[in-house]
């Protein structure tokens, strides 16, 4: 805790602050929303709240205290300093990414299911951002995307800049944003597809040259106090969410952490609590209140609203995913017949021993790879027989065919491709996850030369969350393999990891013997088979129980 | 290419049903299959290659087979300690071999089952009257209570197969207790084995009016 109050106490420099809005920890909720609260703009306490917005009737006193400048700590602003591992959201042991898909995760591949769009609206210091991250942190799902209504705020001229330094600019006005181009970027982000989202530096007024880039995902979030503002936005939005807090509260939440971290003085405080904040509230902020779908009263701490909210998400994702957008067509399920069930239930029995789950996974390995086979491009060939007649065949299309295993599970049906496909050439590509930042990375690679010019049957035992797999994908595009040229043969996969990857890359063929609805904390698939790779090779750790 | 004469073409699965009901069933087809067929079919191929698709055509046609085995219903639990609802096969099956060309599909029925019993069936054919009579056979004692997965891989006129089923019956086997496992078979031999036994169930990759008889020598390599 210490080491994040240290960051807040130079309110005269915009980027010093932490990235609270990832910050997950309930201790901070307090000080999550400061992008707001920290706005030093200020004028008399005696204007009226219904013209105090106007900027002519802003007095100058506030340029009295020279903690008063205009202070901004949005995490957004930080974006020049921010990595893309700091977009990155750890809660527990799972990886969200919050600027949508990562980069390597963005192909050539149109959209498969379309993104829900969670509007965030509430007054400044109402715990939007809490509300947020906690929206996140339960949802469970991989790909989010956050976007805040700060990195529109519009680029100010020579004279509203000078105004601005002198505090008589009004950033809680919706004049303030740049609408037209928030409206273009939500619409794209919608569409699942990559969007620049302009870094606003709150020094100069202006838009920086670099951008931020984000990519579609399963679920947007807009955050902002004026979130619901624009009717266009408003009619995007397939959940309205507004953060209902106290008034008092939010003021305490200003007053602690304008004065007690950031050492301003009470005056300046109040001045620009009165002359733009509340005004803001009352006039733009709190009748925005009747679009809202759910109303949450008392910010992050409300969990009951919280959980509501993700429920609701879950069911619609769910509907979106599963009735409304059915599995994706390249997806290839190995007819379930009573022999694939009964080596199902061999291999997913806790008690088989290893001599039979090796046994039973091959004999699945082979039926899955026969299957895939099955699906590349064939056509007519006419051949003579002994017999004297001719006999119309077929004849598989593909000349060079090659199989990629992703270690170390994929390595196991390296022998049913052999068995099947004569000289086959097998390339290995080892992914693991990396402990300090949960991160997938690539260890190691061998493929086969001009692997471009082969048709690919990637392998993984099986697919979860489908990060290894779309990892393993995007290293065979950088190696210039096209993308339909890749089927992805699995014997267990879990429904979203088959989402993920169809939607990352919707030309890839998807094959598999089972297709399970979950995956659990661990990540493994539910009911699932375990960790194939321990099971199949014997280095399972020792039972706990 | 005038020379394709359109009645000399597989049965399709609507006709097959037409046909012959559930007494036979085509493995379902698709064009990896298809592909292995005109390879076993096509005169060019070297006996090599040959024997590769073979057993690979043979592997899918068991595994097939087995899906006519009886089984139950059954939960496991699994390493996520989620419950699985699966199937357990029974035991007591096994498997019988028409010598020759069926012990080319032994191998397949052993990779699918490792410790299957097999038994082995001898029929011969009077050349001159085509009548086939059994000259040997050996099978597990308890043969007459178990499962039978017959295997014979070309049937041309079912003279053999018909020998084979009566020395299964002659031992105790029950007629709709027997799977015969075919390649390739033409619709007059699956027609007389139906007529024969009808309650034996009867799963062949292709129905076709001409059967690849060459099959055997080419495997064994004895042409």
């Amino acid at each position: 805790m210490a080491g994040k109050l240290n960051k807040f106490e130079t309110p005269s420099s915009a980027s010093s602050d932490s990235d609270t809005e990832l910050a997950l920890e309930l201790s901070e909720q307090v000080f999550l929303d400061e992008e707001d609260y920290s706005r030093a703009p200020a004028s008399p306490t005696t204007v009226p709240n219904v013209r105090s917005y106007r900027p002519p009737s802003t007095g100058s006193n506030i340029a009295k205290s020279p903690r008063a400048r205009r202070v901004r700590t949005a995490s957004m602003s930080q974006s020049t300093k921010r990595t893309a591992a700091e977009s990155i959201l750890h809660a527990d042991r799972r990886t969200i990414y919050t600027a949508g898909r990562p980069p390597w995760y963005n192909c050539t591949g149109g959209q498969e299911v379309e993104p829900f769009l969670i509007g965030i609206c509430g007054a400044s210091a109402s715990g939007k951002t809490t509300v947020a991250a906690k929206i996140i942190e339960s949802l469970n799902i991989p790909w989010v995307t956050i976007v805040s209504m700060d990195s529109f705020y519009k680029v100010l001229n020579e004279k509203q800049h000078v105004a601005a330094e002198r505090n008589e600019y009004n950033f809680d006005h919706p004049d303030a944003f740049d609408m037209e181009l928030l409206v273009k970027v939500l619409q794209r982000l919608r569409e699942g597809k990559k969007v620049e989202v302009p870094i606003y530096n709150y020094v100069t007024h202006s838009r920086e040259s670099r951008t931020k880039t984000m990519y579609g995902a399963n679920v947007i979030i807009f955050e902002g106090i004026l979130a619901f503002y624009n009717a266009d936005v408003v009619r995007m939005l397939d959940m309205k969410v507004f953060v209902d807090t106290d008034a008092d509260i939010r003021l305490a939440r200003r007053l602690r952490r304008d004065i007690v971290q950031r050492g301003r003085d009470l005056e300046g405080v109040l001045k620009q609590y009165m002359t733009y904040v509340k005004p803001a509230y009352q006039n733009y902020i709190a009748p925005c209140m009747a679009h809202a779908d759910i109303i949450v009263p008392r910010g992050g701490e409300n969990k009951v609203a919280i959980q509501l909210i993700v429920q609701h998400v879950h069911k619609q994702l769910q509907l979106e995913a599963h009735i409304g957008q059915p599995l994706p067509d390249s997806l290839y399920v190995l007819k379930d017949t009573p022999q694939v069930q009964g080596l199902h239930t061999f291999i997913r029995n806790k008690d088989t021993s290893r001599d039979e789950f090796i046994f039973y996974s091959k004999r699945l390995m082979r039926l899955v790879i026969e299957f895939a086979l099955s699906l590349l491009p064939y056509s007519h060939l006419h051949v003579d027989t002994p017999q004297g007649f001719i006999y119309q065949g077929r004849k598989c299309d593909v000349e060079k065919i090659c199989g990629v295993s992703i270690l170390r599970a994929g390595e196991t049906m390296e022998q049913a491709v052999c068995d099947v496909c004569k000289d086959i050439r097998i390339g290995k590509i080892l992914i693991q996850t990396n402990q300090q930042t949960d991160e997938p990375e690539l260890y190691y690679l061998r493929l086969p030369k001009d692997i471009k010019d082969y048709r690919v049957i990637l392998m993984d035992a099986t697919v979860a969350t489908g990060a290894a797999a779309i990892m393993a994908i995007r290293v065979l595009l950088d190696h210039d393999v096209p993308e339909h040229n890749i089927s992805l043969v699995s014997l267990l996969m879990a429904e979203i990891g088959v989402h993920s990857i169809a939607y990352a890359f919707p030309q890839v063929k998807i094959v598999t013997s089972a297709l399970d609805p979950e995956i659990n904390e661990k990540f493994y698939v539910l009911p699932g088979i375990g960790n194939f790779g321990d099971r199949y090779f014997g280095t399972e750790p020792p039972y706990d129980e | 290419m005038e020379l394709i004469d359109t009645d000399i073409r597989p049965w399709s699965a609507e006709e097959v049903k037409e046909q012959f009901g559930d007494s036979l069933s085509l493995l379902p087809s698709n064009d990896n299959i298809k592909e292995l067929q005109t390879i076993l079919r096509d005169k060019n191929t070297t006996r090599s290659d040959f024997k590769f698709y073979a057993d690979r055509l043979i592997r899918l046609v068991i595994e097939e087979s087995l899906n006519n085995l009886p089984f139950t219903d059954c939960e496991v639990v699994t390493p996520t300690g989620a419950l699985y609802k699966g199937l357990k096969y029974g035991a007591g099956n096994c498997g019988v071999s028409i010598v020759r060309s069926g012990e080319a599909m032994e191998q397949g029925l052993r990779d699918c089952c490792r410790s299957i019993r097999i038994g082995k069936i001898l029929v011969e054919s009077d050349t001159d009257t085509h009548e086939a009579h059994v000259v040997y056979a050996k099978f597990p004692e308890d043969i007459a209570r178990r499962q039978v997965l017959l295997m014979y891989p070309i049937m041309s006129t079912g003279n053999t197969v018909k020998q084979a089923v009566n020395v299964l019956t002659q031992h105790g086997v029950k007629e709709e207790r027997i799977i015969l496992s075919n390649l390739f078979c033409t619709p007059a031999a699956a027609q007389a084995v139906v007529e024969y036994v009808p309650r034996l169930k009867i799963l062949t990759s292709e129905l076709h009016p001409v059967a690849p008889n060459h099959f055997g020598q080419k495997y064994f390599g004895t042409d």
